[in-house]
Protein backbone atom coordinates (compact mmCIF):
# COMPACT_ATOMS: atom_id res chain seq x y z
CA UNK A 1 0.00 0.00 0.00
CA UNK A 2 2.34 2.30 1.06
CA UNK A 3 4.80 1.63 -1.91
CA UNK A 4 2.00 1.97 -4.56
CA UNK A 5 1.68 5.26 -2.71
CA UNK A 6 5.24 6.57 -3.41
CA UNK A 7 4.71 5.65 -6.83
CA UNK A 8 1.53 6.92 -7.69
CA UNK A 9 3.49 9.91 -5.89
CA UNK A 10 6.67 9.95 -8.42
CA UNK A 11 4.39 9.60 -10.93
CA UNK A 12 2.65 12.66 -10.25
CA UNK A 13 5.71 14.52 -9.66
CA UNK A 14 6.74 13.17 -13.04
CA UNK A 15 3.61 14.81 -14.77
CA UNK A 16 4.05 17.90 -13.10
CA UNK A 17 8.10 17.68 -14.35
CA UNK A 18 6.85 16.91 -17.83
CA UNK A 19 3.94 19.59 -18.00
CA UNK A 20 6.45 22.61 -16.59
CA UNK A 21 9.18 21.85 -18.60
CA UNK A 22 6.74 21.63 -21.79
CA UNK A 23 5.66 24.93 -20.60
CA UNK A 24 9.18 26.34 -20.12
CA UNK A 25 11.34 24.45 -22.95
CA UNK A 26 10.27 26.34 -25.86
CA UNK A 27 10.52 29.63 -24.11
CA UNK A 28 14.11 29.22 -23.32
CA UNK A 29 14.24 28.27 -26.74
CA UNK A 30 12.70 30.79 -28.45
CA UNK A 31 14.47 33.40 -26.36
CA UNK A 32 18.16 31.61 -26.84
CA UNK A 33 17.47 31.89 -30.65
CA UNK A 34 16.98 35.91 -30.14
CA UNK A 35 20.39 36.73 -27.85
CA UNK A 36 22.75 35.21 -30.63
CA UNK A 37 23.76 38.89 -31.71
CA UNK A 38 25.33 40.94 -28.34
CA UNK A 39 24.57 44.83 -28.28
CA UNK A 40 28.58 45.07 -27.51
CA UNK A 41 29.01 43.14 -31.54
CA UNK A 42 25.92 44.99 -32.31
CA UNK A 43 28.07 48.29 -31.64
CA UNK A 44 31.05 46.96 -34.03
CA UNK A 45 28.90 46.43 -36.52
CA UNK A 46 27.53 50.04 -36.72
CA UNK A 47 31.37 51.45 -36.38
CA UNK A 48 32.33 49.22 -39.07
CA UNK A 49 29.80 49.74 -41.63
CA UNK A 50 29.53 53.90 -40.48
CA UNK A 51 30.61 55.29 -44.23
CA UNK A 52 33.73 57.19 -44.38
CA UNK A 53 32.42 60.84 -44.28
CA UNK A 54 35.90 61.97 -45.92
CA UNK A 55 35.43 59.63 -48.68
CA UNK A 56 35.97 62.19 -52.12
CA UNK A 57 32.78 61.34 -53.43
CA UNK A 58 30.69 62.33 -50.47
CA UNK A 59 32.19 65.68 -50.75
CA UNK A 60 30.67 66.07 -54.08
CA UNK A 61 27.44 68.34 -53.89
CA UNK A 62 25.24 65.74 -55.69
CA UNK A 63 21.88 67.39 -57.34
CA UNK A 64 19.01 64.53 -57.92
CA UNK A 65 16.68 66.41 -60.27
CA UNK A 66 18.36 66.63 -63.55
CA UNK A 67 15.85 70.01 -63.89
CA UNK A 68 16.73 71.50 -61.23
CA UNK A 69 20.49 70.97 -62.12
CA UNK A 70 20.00 72.22 -65.32
CA UNK A 71 19.08 75.93 -63.48
CA UNK A 72 21.75 75.48 -61.88
CA UNK A 73 23.95 75.04 -64.94
CA UNK A 74 22.62 77.79 -66.43
CA UNK A 75 23.14 80.55 -63.44
CA UNK A 76 26.50 79.15 -63.30
CA UNK A 77 27.19 78.88 -66.82
CA UNK A 78 28.76 75.51 -66.25
CA UNK A 79 28.09 71.75 -67.99
CA UNK A 80 25.69 69.17 -66.34
CA UNK A 81 27.49 65.79 -65.19
CA UNK A 82 25.01 63.08 -65.09
CA UNK A 83 25.85 60.03 -63.07
CA UNK A 84 23.03 57.78 -64.66
CA UNK A 85 22.68 54.39 -63.39
CA UNK A 86 20.16 51.10 -62.86
CA UNK A 87 19.23 51.96 -59.31
CA UNK A 88 20.23 54.96 -57.93
CA UNK A 89 23.99 56.02 -57.88
CA UNK A 90 23.72 57.30 -54.27
CA UNK A 91 21.57 54.36 -53.37
CA UNK A 92 21.63 50.79 -53.62
CA UNK A 93 24.32 50.12 -56.50
CA UNK B 1 36.50 69.17 -61.02
CA UNK B 2 33.09 67.86 -60.16
CA UNK B 3 32.76 70.18 -57.53
CA UNK B 4 33.76 73.51 -59.15
CA UNK B 5 33.44 73.02 -62.97
CA UNK B 6 30.53 70.64 -63.28
CA UNK B 7 26.70 70.60 -61.58
CA UNK B 8 26.50 67.18 -60.59
CA UNK B 9 23.57 65.34 -60.31
CA UNK B 10 22.90 61.64 -59.42
CA UNK B 11 19.82 59.77 -60.70
CA UNK B 12 18.36 55.86 -61.20
CA UNK B 13 17.65 56.74 -64.65
CA UNK B 14 15.36 53.85 -64.78
CA UNK B 15 13.02 56.64 -63.13
CA UNK B 16 13.57 59.12 -65.54
CA UNK B 17 13.69 57.26 -69.14
CA UNK B 18 10.32 56.50 -68.29
CA UNK B 19 8.31 59.19 -66.59
CA UNK B 20 6.38 61.67 -68.66
CA UNK B 21 6.70 64.98 -67.35
CA UNK B 22 9.51 67.82 -67.96
CA UNK B 23 12.55 65.98 -65.79
CA UNK B 24 11.85 62.91 -68.28
CA UNK B 25 11.64 65.07 -71.37
CA UNK B 26 15.03 66.65 -70.47
CA UNK B 27 17.06 64.06 -70.13
CA UNK B 28 15.62 61.89 -72.47
CA UNK B 29 16.68 64.82 -74.81
CA UNK B 30 20.08 64.05 -73.41
CA UNK B 31 20.22 60.67 -73.34
CA UNK B 32 18.83 60.38 -77.05
CA UNK B 33 21.79 62.07 -78.44
CA UNK B 34 24.04 59.08 -77.32
CA UNK B 35 24.72 55.62 -77.74
CA UNK B 36 21.83 54.12 -75.38
CA UNK B 37 18.99 56.72 -76.85
CA UNK B 38 17.69 54.84 -79.79
CA UNK B 39 13.77 55.24 -78.83
CA UNK B 40 13.72 52.26 -76.95
CA UNK B 41 13.37 53.43 -73.46
CA UNK B 42 12.58 50.33 -72.12
CA UNK B 43 16.12 49.39 -72.16
CA UNK B 44 18.84 50.85 -69.88
CA UNK B 45 20.46 54.34 -70.72
CA UNK B 46 22.99 54.20 -67.88
CA UNK B 47 26.29 55.83 -67.66
CA UNK B 48 28.06 58.71 -67.72
CA UNK B 49 26.50 62.38 -69.49
CA UNK B 50 28.04 65.81 -70.19
CA UNK B 51 25.23 67.63 -71.75
CA UNK B 52 25.16 71.84 -72.16
CA UNK B 53 22.47 73.54 -69.95
CA UNK B 54 20.60 73.77 -72.97
CA UNK B 55 20.45 69.91 -73.47
CA UNK B 56 23.55 69.39 -76.16
CA UNK B 57 25.43 66.25 -75.73
CA UNK B 58 28.80 66.98 -75.01
CA UNK B 59 30.12 63.36 -73.63
CA UNK B 60 28.62 59.98 -73.40
CA UNK B 61 30.69 57.27 -71.08
CA UNK B 62 30.28 54.23 -69.41
CA UNK B 63 33.78 52.73 -68.34
CA UNK B 64 34.32 52.73 -64.45
CA UNK B 65 38.31 53.88 -65.22
CA UNK B 66 38.41 57.05 -63.31
CA UNK B 67 42.16 57.88 -65.19
CA UNK B 68 40.05 57.78 -68.52
CA UNK B 69 37.00 59.30 -67.46
CA UNK B 70 38.89 62.38 -65.87
CA UNK B 71 40.34 62.76 -69.21
CA UNK B 72 37.06 62.57 -71.06
CA UNK B 73 36.24 65.04 -68.82
CA UNK B 74 38.94 67.70 -69.25
CA UNK B 75 38.17 67.26 -73.16
CA UNK B 76 34.30 68.04 -72.83
CA UNK B 77 34.97 71.29 -70.40
CA UNK B 78 37.25 72.65 -73.17
CA UNK B 79 34.75 71.71 -75.47
CA UNK B 80 32.43 73.78 -73.60
CA UNK B 81 34.74 76.37 -72.83
CA UNK B 82 35.18 77.23 -76.17
CA UNK B 83 30.93 77.54 -77.16
CA UNK B 84 29.37 81.15 -76.90
CA UNK B 85 27.98 81.17 -73.46
CA UNK B 86 24.05 78.98 -73.28
CA UNK B 87 21.06 81.17 -72.92
CA UNK B 88 18.61 79.41 -72.93
CA UNK B 89 15.07 79.51 -70.66
CA UNK B 90 15.22 76.44 -68.09
CA UNK B 91 12.82 73.55 -69.03
CA UNK B 92 9.30 72.99 -66.80
CA UNK B 93 8.29 69.93 -65.34
CA UNK B 94 4.98 70.45 -66.10
CA UNK B 95 2.17 68.07 -64.69
CA UNK B 96 4.41 65.89 -62.36
CA UNK B 97 4.61 61.91 -63.26
CA UNK B 98 3.32 61.42 -59.89
CA UNK B 99 4.65 57.01 -60.28
CA UNK B 100 8.16 58.17 -60.39
CA UNK B 101 8.09 61.14 -57.39
CA UNK B 102 7.22 58.71 -54.38
CA UNK B 103 7.62 60.62 -50.71
CA UNK B 104 8.25 59.50 -47.37
CA UNK B 105 5.23 58.69 -45.62
CA UNK B 106 3.93 61.95 -43.59
CA UNK B 107 4.48 61.87 -40.01
CA UNK B 108 6.75 58.49 -40.86
CA UNK B 109 10.41 57.97 -40.22
CA UNK B 110 13.85 57.54 -42.84
CA UNK B 111 16.06 54.86 -41.38
CA UNK B 112 19.48 54.89 -42.82
CA UNK B 113 20.74 51.38 -44.04
CA UNK B 114 23.80 49.62 -44.82
CA UNK B 115 25.19 46.02 -45.86
CA UNK B 116 28.33 44.57 -46.36
CA UNK B 117 29.93 41.24 -46.75
CA UNK B 118 32.65 40.45 -44.05
CA UNK B 119 34.33 38.21 -45.46
CA UNK B 120 34.62 35.18 -47.89
CA UNK B 121 35.93 36.48 -51.11
CA UNK B 122 38.82 35.17 -53.21
CA UNK B 123 41.73 37.57 -52.86
CA UNK B 124 41.94 39.48 -56.51
CA UNK B 125 43.84 42.02 -58.13
CA UNK B 126 40.78 43.68 -60.39
CA UNK B 127 40.10 47.06 -58.51
CA UNK B 128 36.55 46.62 -60.14
CA UNK B 129 36.11 43.47 -58.09
CA UNK B 130 38.10 44.66 -55.17
CA UNK B 131 35.55 47.57 -55.07
CA UNK B 132 32.70 45.73 -54.77
CA UNK B 133 34.08 43.27 -52.71
CA UNK B 134 34.82 46.63 -50.32
CA UNK B 135 30.97 47.79 -50.76
CA UNK B 136 29.29 49.46 -48.70
CA UNK B 137 25.81 49.52 -49.49
CA UNK B 138 23.22 52.46 -48.73
CA UNK B 139 19.67 51.81 -48.95
CA UNK B 140 16.80 53.91 -46.80
CA UNK B 141 14.21 52.46 -45.23
CA UNK B 142 11.15 53.90 -44.68
CA UNK B 143 8.47 53.92 -41.51
CA UNK B 144 4.58 54.92 -41.62
CA UNK B 145 3.20 57.24 -39.34
CA UNK B 146 1.34 54.61 -37.80
CA UNK B 147 3.72 52.08 -37.38
CA UNK B 148 5.79 54.96 -36.05
CA UNK B 149 3.07 55.19 -32.66
CA UNK B 150 3.00 51.30 -32.52
CA UNK B 151 6.54 51.63 -32.14
CA UNK B 152 6.07 54.70 -29.24
CA UNK B 153 4.37 52.18 -27.27
CA UNK B 154 6.93 49.94 -27.15
CA UNK B 155 5.39 47.59 -29.87
CA UNK B 156 7.02 46.61 -32.98
CA UNK B 157 4.50 46.45 -35.84
CA UNK B 158 4.63 43.07 -37.73
CA UNK B 159 4.35 45.56 -41.24
CA UNK B 160 7.66 47.12 -40.22
CA UNK B 161 9.19 44.08 -39.08
CA UNK B 162 8.79 42.25 -42.60
CA UNK B 163 9.44 45.07 -44.70
CA UNK B 164 12.93 45.35 -42.60
CA UNK B 165 12.96 41.31 -43.64
CA UNK B 166 11.86 41.53 -46.77
CA UNK B 167 13.05 44.46 -48.43
CA UNK B 168 16.12 45.61 -46.41
CA UNK B 169 18.13 42.12 -44.75
CA UNK B 170 19.81 41.51 -48.28
CA UNK B 171 22.86 41.49 -49.95
CA UNK B 172 23.00 44.52 -52.16
CA UNK B 173 26.18 45.41 -52.15
CA UNK B 174 27.33 44.48 -55.63
CA UNK B 175 24.50 45.77 -57.47
CA UNK B 176 20.71 45.81 -57.43
CA UNK B 177 18.89 42.40 -55.90
CA UNK B 178 15.77 40.64 -56.89
CA UNK B 179 13.73 40.89 -53.35
CA UNK B 180 12.77 38.72 -51.03
CA UNK B 181 9.50 37.61 -51.69
CA UNK B 182 6.88 36.50 -48.66
CA UNK B 183 7.18 32.90 -48.71
CA UNK B 184 10.91 33.10 -48.66
CA UNK B 185 10.33 34.04 -44.88
CA UNK B 186 11.22 30.35 -43.29
CA UNK B 187 11.69 32.10 -39.73
CA UNK B 188 10.91 36.03 -38.44
CA UNK B 189 11.40 36.29 -34.72
CA UNK B 190 11.39 39.84 -34.01
CA UNK B 191 10.55 41.73 -30.55
CA UNK B 192 10.70 45.23 -29.09
CA UNK B 193 10.91 45.07 -25.43
CA UNK B 194 11.68 48.20 -23.13
CA UNK B 195 13.22 49.94 -26.19
CA UNK B 196 15.27 46.90 -26.74
CA UNK B 197 15.16 44.91 -30.44
CA UNK B 198 15.53 41.47 -30.53
CA UNK B 199 15.23 39.26 -33.46
CA UNK B 200 16.24 36.04 -35.34
CA UNK B 201 15.26 35.30 -39.00
CA UNK B 202 15.76 32.66 -41.94
CA UNK B 203 15.20 34.09 -45.73
CA UNK B 204 15.67 31.55 -48.00
CA UNK B 205 14.63 31.22 -51.94
CA UNK B 206 12.55 28.30 -53.15
CA UNK B 207 15.25 26.35 -54.64
CA UNK B 208 17.47 27.12 -51.56
CA UNK B 209 20.30 28.63 -53.88
CA UNK B 210 19.19 32.46 -51.88
CA UNK B 211 19.17 32.76 -48.41
CA UNK B 212 20.45 34.66 -45.02
CA UNK B 213 19.99 33.16 -41.39
CA UNK B 214 20.65 36.58 -39.13
CA UNK B 215 20.24 37.47 -35.56
CA UNK B 216 19.39 40.96 -34.96
CA UNK B 217 19.71 43.58 -31.81
CA UNK B 218 18.56 46.95 -31.80
CA UNK B 219 17.32 49.80 -29.63
CA UNK B 220 14.51 52.19 -30.29
CA UNK B 221 14.40 55.52 -28.22
CA UNK B 222 11.38 57.61 -27.71
CA UNK B 223 11.11 61.44 -26.72
CA UNK B 224 7.73 63.69 -27.06
CA UNK B 225 6.04 60.93 -27.95
CA UNK B 226 7.98 60.46 -31.21
CA UNK B 227 10.81 57.96 -32.05
CA UNK B 228 14.06 59.68 -31.52
CA UNK B 229 16.60 56.67 -32.15
CA UNK B 230 16.16 53.47 -34.06
CA UNK B 231 19.27 51.57 -34.37
CA UNK B 232 19.49 47.94 -35.60
CA UNK B 233 22.32 45.47 -36.91
CA UNK B 234 21.54 42.58 -38.22
CA UNK B 235 24.32 39.62 -39.26
CA UNK B 236 24.84 36.39 -40.03
CA UNK B 237 25.34 33.56 -42.71
CA UNK B 238 24.44 34.68 -46.61
CA UNK B 239 24.55 32.70 -49.24
CA UNK B 240 23.92 32.85 -53.12
CA UNK B 241 23.21 35.56 -55.74
CA UNK B 242 20.61 36.67 -58.14
CA UNK B 243 20.49 38.39 -61.62
CA UNK B 244 22.18 41.62 -60.96
CA UNK B 245 24.46 40.63 -57.86
CA UNK B 246 26.60 37.84 -59.51
CA UNK B 247 30.26 37.68 -58.00
CA UNK B 248 29.55 36.77 -54.38
CA UNK B 249 31.31 34.67 -52.11
CA UNK B 250 31.19 30.79 -52.82
CA UNK B 251 29.30 29.13 -50.02
CA UNK B 252 28.02 30.57 -47.16
CA UNK B 253 29.76 34.26 -45.86
CA UNK B 254 28.97 36.60 -43.49
CA UNK B 255 26.72 39.23 -44.03
CA UNK B 256 25.87 42.54 -41.65
CA UNK B 257 23.40 44.92 -42.39
CA UNK B 258 22.85 48.42 -39.93
CA UNK B 259 20.32 50.72 -39.78
CA UNK B 260 20.40 53.84 -38.02
CA UNK B 261 17.46 57.14 -37.92
CA UNK B 262 18.27 59.29 -40.74
CA UNK B 263 18.99 63.11 -39.67
CA UNK B 264 17.72 64.41 -42.93
CA UNK B 265 22.12 65.76 -43.75
CA UNK B 266 22.66 63.22 -46.31
CA UNK B 267 21.04 63.47 -49.94
CA UNK B 268 20.93 60.19 -49.93
CA UNK B 269 18.17 60.65 -47.42
CA UNK B 270 16.44 61.66 -50.01
CA UNK B 271 16.03 58.50 -52.28
CA UNK B 272 13.18 56.56 -52.23
CA UNK B 273 14.04 52.69 -51.05
CA UNK B 274 15.07 50.44 -53.90
CA UNK B 275 12.20 48.21 -52.95
CA UNK B 276 9.85 50.78 -53.53
CA UNK B 277 9.83 50.92 -57.43
CA UNK B 278 8.01 52.97 -60.02
CA UNK B 279 5.87 49.73 -60.74
CA UNK B 280 3.84 50.06 -57.67
CA UNK B 281 5.07 47.47 -55.23
CA UNK B 282 3.87 46.95 -52.38
CA UNK B 283 6.60 48.07 -50.03
CA UNK B 284 4.49 50.29 -47.82
CA UNK B 285 0.78 48.73 -46.73
CA UNK B 286 -1.73 50.10 -48.73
Amino acid sequence: MGSGRRIERWCFWVVVWAVLAGLVMPAAQASASLNGLTEARAGELHELLTPDPEAVWRTIPWMTSVLEAQREALEKGRPIFIWAMDGHPLGCV
Amino acid sequence: MLQQDFVPVAINQAFQRRQQDGEGAFYRRIASQGPRGGGDWSQTTQGFYIATPDGELLLYNNNRNPERLRRLMREALEAFAQREPVEADPAEMGERDQRFHPEPPEGGLIVRVHAKVLGGYKPTEDPVRQMFQEALSRDNLWVTAEEQDVLTRDELPETLARRIALYHLIDNTRGEPTMWRPHHIRKLEMTLVGGVLRGSVHLESEGGDTGYEAELFGRVSVEDGRVAGFELAAEGDYWGHTRYTPGCPEGRFPLAVVFRLADGEDAADTIPPQAHGWWGSDYLPR
